[in-house]
């Protein structure tokens, strides 16, 4: 389908850094993520931040990030880049900063990212059950 | 109702003091810095806005992004003109206050008026527009003021940079009779970016360009539906009775041409015609409202008429049309009183004239008027007048039992 587009892709607008927010719908453990993008603009470092809402591109130097990744060309074809599994333990939402690209254009092109890891043991709604009153 | 936290520049140097826009240059930019406040509020109630200045001292924020108005107006009074406008760094002052926003959901807007000299280059002006545009903040720039090309140059790069999706917008204020609020309300600044407008931008635009309000019966729905909707009834009454009454007017006028026939021809034809006179009169009498002038028409044509009498007993002739023994004693009854009528009144009168007959007798031979018996005979035949007259109103009393 469309996800294996090559076609399809974000890209950058003012100058070539991107900045994209991925709030989680429960809570999970990263494990590993792939950036796939052109071999010429695709995303060189990439700067990960866990549990950090309303980020702008003015505060994203104010803490250190969670993990960082430099990407290499087989990564832009779909090599997983392993993270730091121990940051990454209790996520509720993901911020990915692009700081440059490959060769340094003024515009950032990005194909797919896609994120590795598990849920956290949480309460199943599924299995409460309603104690069956018998006085 | 796009939420939005608004920052309000404004130029308080020196060239505030040009009088080119009435009452001076400062007091058009207050004015219009307060309607732009009210307008954003009805927006949206959760909308914010601030107001800093830029010249004066050093560039200042005067009130942070609040929705208090008050607080906002209170600001305005008492501020100072002085100084060099100080574009650049009164732009990045105002994204960093728009940064630290309480809302974060507010979409950022910074509302610049420049009426002074920009002193900053086109490049720095152009870089600080990209660094708006990459956090997503969209600029108005109010230019009045100075028509130096140079300024007009500079502010269009910098639009040129900031502008995404036609967010932020330039507008030119020359100077003239018009006041820089008047000017501003027809602007996309007030209308809201072209997403149907504001209900308080268009009012006001409404009220400012027309003088009046600019709403049908000088009433606003908005304000007062009741009011607006019992105007707008009353007014279509008042066109239906018109109407109605124009209606009237031209039956009245076609009616009027057709009475003015029948009384010629009433005139002229025999009984059975002014039997039907009398019927279409009444009958438009039914229709007609103007009552008295009907009657007066009507009257004026039976009057005109010589044989009145029969026409009165036309209603009479209708009935009998179902009784022909009726009709039958009706027309001798007629023909009677028709034929006594004169005979009865030639009678009267000789007879009446007492002097005329002594007269006559006298002259008869053999005939003494001082004769008992030629009296009596007179008597007798006085008499005999007054028996006739007693059975024609036998007669007539008998016509009145039939009917």
């Amino acid at each position: 389908g469309y996800r294996e587009d090559e076609g399809l892709y974000l890209e950058s607008d003012a100058d070539e850094q991107l900045l994209i927010y991925l709030p989680f719908t429960q809570v999970v453990k990263l494990h590993s993520i792939v950036v796939k993008g052109p071999e010429e603009e695709g995303p060189k470092t990439v700067k990960l931040f866990s549990n950090r809402e309303h980020m702008g591109f003015s505060n994203v130097n104010d803490f250190p990030p969670s993990d960082t990744a430099v990407l290499t060309p087989d990564n832009l074809k779909g090599k997983p880049v392993v993270l730091k599994f121990v940051k990454f333990q209790n996520v509720r939402s993901l911020t990915i900063f692009i700081e440059d690209n490959q060769s340094d254009s003024e515009v950032t092109k990005v194909n797919k990212i896609a994120l590795f890891g598990t849920t956290v043991e949480t309460t199943d709604m599924k299995g409460l059950k309603k104690i069956e009153d018998n006085h | 109702m796009v939420l939005e936290a608004t920052l309000i520049c404004i130029d308080n140097s020196e060239w505030m003091r040009n009088g080119d826009y009435a009452p001076s240059r400062f007091q058009a930019q207050t004015e219009a810095a307060n309607l732009i406040c009210g307008a954003k509020t009805q927006l949206n109630p959760e909308n914010t806005v601030g107001v800093m200045t830029m010249a004066g001292k050093g560039v200042r924020v005067l009130v942070t992004p609040t929705s208090d108005l008050g607080k906002i107006l209170a600001c305005m009074h008492g501020l100072e003109i002085g100084g060099e406008l100080n574009l650049a760094a009164g732009i990045q002052v105002a994204q960093l206050a728009l940064k630290h926003r309480q809302n974060k959901k507010q979409q950022q807007r910074i509302i610049v008026f420049v009426g002074s000299p920009i002193k900053h280059e086109k490049k720095v002006l152009e870089m600080i527009g990209r660094k708006l545009k990459k956090n997503s903040v969209a600029l108005d720039i109010v230019n009045f003021g100075e028509d130096d090309e140079g300024n007009t140059e500079k502010l269009e790069a910098l639009l040129a940079a900031v502008n995404n999706n036609d967010s932020s917008h330039l507008v030119h204020v020359p100077p003239g009779p018009n006041a820089l609020s008047d000017v501003l309300l027809s602007t996309p600044i007030f209308t809201g970016d072209g997403e149907g407008g504001s209900g308080f931008a268009a009012a006001a635009a409404a009220a400012a360009a027309s003088g009046a309000s600019g709403y049908e019966f000088g009433v606003d729905p908005n304000l007062d539906p009741e009011l607006a909707l019992a105007l707008r009834v009353s007014m279509e009454e008042e066109r239906a009775r018109q109407e109605a009454a124009a209606k009237r007017a031209a039956e009245e006028a076609a009616k009027k041409e057709k009475q003015g026939e029948q009384q010629s021809s009433s005139q002229d034809v025999t009984m059975t015609d002014q039997d039907s006179v009398p019927a279409s009169e009444a009958d438009d009498k039914k229709k007609t409202t103007k009552h008295d002038e009907g009657l007066l028409q009507e009257a004026i044509a039976m009057s005109s008429t010589p044989s009145y009498p029969s026409g009165r007993d036309t209603n009479m002739s209708e009935v009998a049309e179902d009784d022909p023994e009726l009709a039958l004693a009706l027309q001798l009854s007629m023909q009677d009183g028709t034929k006594d009528a004169p005979s009865h009144s030639d009678m009267s009168q000789l007879l009446a004239d007492q002097a005329f007959v002594s007269s006559i007798l006298a002259s008869l031979p053999g005939v003494d008027p001082e004769d008992p018996s030629v009296k009596d005979v007179l008597t007798s035949m006085q008499n005999q007048s007054e028996p006739q007259e007693k059975k024609d109103e036998d007669k007539a009393s008998k016509e009145e039992e039939e009917k």
